[in-house]
């Protein structure tokens, strides 16, 4: 998989979880807080998003990421090592 | 997963994809037997074997033997759960009106206990009426659930307690978190919001950090935007403020402040939650606040005690000032250990050990092996990076204890902390 198609995933969740957002328009240099998300929404998107990729991050490593593109990127690793 | 159990938290569960509801996740039944995650877990619901008085007796999960403790984790800050007088009134109520009110207060829960003492928690914070909740998660919730509809928001500090949350979710209205304590970010948020119903939620004290709402900046914030305020004083109420009605006295600032919530399980040493405003909107909020009226009105012995609790608390400022002389003698030992209180300006104080679950366990169960009760705080309730143990200073404390305390804490933790 690559990391394009994991911000795919990414963008769609946030925009499935807004009522104003189209996933198109979506930078992943920013984060989700500048797209309104609050912390439950965060939680929401990184779920389905995980769901969806079939991984499983524990949160204590998601504590750190400023942008969508670091969480791709963190993403990314657990798919490349294949963990459920 | 097994390799690396403590990497994981419960943060990590909270959506089930078991197809059958009735069993958890997975994954959480290993995680939740690992021997670490066991060991840690152990620490949690630990059984107190008498009154939470600053010397106490626990049932340890180190050896599932009695041990005598010091306990620095319970709230009872002001000691009034075992105040003499408290406990007397408790026990003449007991006896004239039972146990518990047997019925929802519109119906025949509203005892003439329930009754003067909302009136005298209304008179206390000077606010025309109140409403008075069997628990205070349930105070919250109802408050938040009764005011808001679907269409309105709820801004809320990004700290505040997940009662206020779940009030909010409950409600249906938009949320917006602003970052803590921070007027600029509330301003954003609220910008966003013109043209809306709009309530702004925050806390007088923060339980995780002990820090203080900033409170004249934030009410410039919101007198300028036209918001509906209201307080959460948990964890200031018979402490801040001249009188001791909170933070917001504190500041100077009730009259400004819309609704003001209490909990009666921290200082007033009982249980439940209140809330106080003008006497409409009480009025509406009985009809609306599934927490009140669909629940059994608050116990009467206890009602009873809390309403000594009050008076005693009051009275005088014998309590409070005991509570300030036992912050600042421990604080200053802490600090003295260099260790990292966070930015606590109050009764609660954190003792920041940083991002290790491990280190923050082993020191949990070094210190109760050595007589202290001091519950350690992780991930998720606070943030990965700064895991803790935390305080509760309690008037109670004497001099002796909490020299023997910050022995233990110096030995453990500062000593731990340095290796």
């Amino acid at each position: 998989m690559t990391k394009e198609a994991v911000i795919e995933v990414i963008k769609k969740n946030i925009a499935a979880n807004s009522d104003d957002i189209d996933a198109a328009g979506i930078d992943p240099q920013k984060s989700m807080k500048d797209y309104g998300a609050n912390s439950l929404d965060m939680i929401e998107v990184v779920s389905t998003s995980m769901r969806e990729l079939k991984i499983k991050v524990p949160r204590s490593e998601l504590t750190d990421l400023n942008n969508i593109d670091q969480l791709a990127d963190k993403f990314l690793e657990y798919v490349n090592k294949g963990n459920g | 997963m097994a390799d690396k159990a403590l990497s994981f938290s419960l943060a990590d569960f909270f959506f089930n994809d078991s197809p059958d509801v009735l069993t958890p996740p997975s994954d959480f039944q290993s995680w939740f037997e690992h021997p670490k995650i066991r060991s840690a877990m152990g620490l949690f619901g630990q059984q107190l074997l008498a009154a939470p008085r600053a010397g106490t007796e626990v049932l340890s999960s180190l050896d599932g033997k009695r041990h005598k403790v010091i306990n620095m984790t319970s709230y009872n800050y002001l000691g009034l759960s075992t105040h003499p007088e408290v406990i007397q009134a408790a026990k003449e109520a007991l006896d004239l009106y039972g146990l518990g009110a047997s019925g929802a207060p519109l119906l025949s829960g509203t005892f003439d206990l329930h009754v003067e003492f909302a009136r005298r928690l209304a008179q206390f914070k000077e606010k025309e009426d109140c409403l008075l909740f069997s628990s205070g998660l349930g105070g919250n919730v109802g408050a938040i659930q009764g005011l808001l509809r679907k269409g309105d928001i709820f801004v809320l500090d990004e700290k505040c307690h997940k009662s206020l949350i779940d009030g909010g979710t409950l409600s249906g209205a938009k949320m917006l978190f602003f970052s803590h304590n921070d007027p600029a970010s509330l301003e954003q948020m609220l910008e966003k919001c013109k043209g809306k119903r709009v309530l702004v939620a925050f806390e007088g004290v923060y339980s995780m950090d002990g820090d203080l709402a900033r409170l004249p900046e934030i009410m410039k914030v919101c007198a300028h935007y036209k918001a509906a305020t209201y307080i959460d004083e948990a964890h200031s109420t018979l402490m801040f403020g001249r009188n001791g009605r909170g933070v917001a006295e504190h500041f100077g600032l009730e009259h400004e402040i819309g609704m003001s919530f209490g909990t009666l399980s921290k200082s007033f040493g009982g249980v439940g939650g209140f809330v106080c405003s003008n006497a409409r909107i009480i009025a509406y909020l009985k009809g609306y606040s599934s927490p009140w009226n669909f629940s059994c009105a608050p116990s009467p012995p206890v009602v009873a005690g809390m309403m000594k609790a009050l008076e005693v608390a009051t009275r005088d400022s014998t309590l409070r000032d005991a509570l300030w002389k036992n912050v600042a003698y421990l604080k200053k030992g802490l600090l003295d250990l260099k260790l990292d209180l966070g930015r606590s300006e109050s009764q609660v104080i954190p003792i920041i050990i940083g991002s290790s679950g491990e280190k923050l366990i082993q020191f949990a169960y070094e210190i109760q092996r050595r007589g202290l009760f001091l519950q350690p705080v992780d991930f998720p309730a606070v943030p990965a990076d700064a895991r803790r143990f935390r305080i509760s200073v309690s008037s109670q404390f004497t001099q002796e204890q909490m020299d023997t305390a910050l022995t233990i804490i110096e030995d453990v933790i500062a000593k731990g902390l340095r290796a």
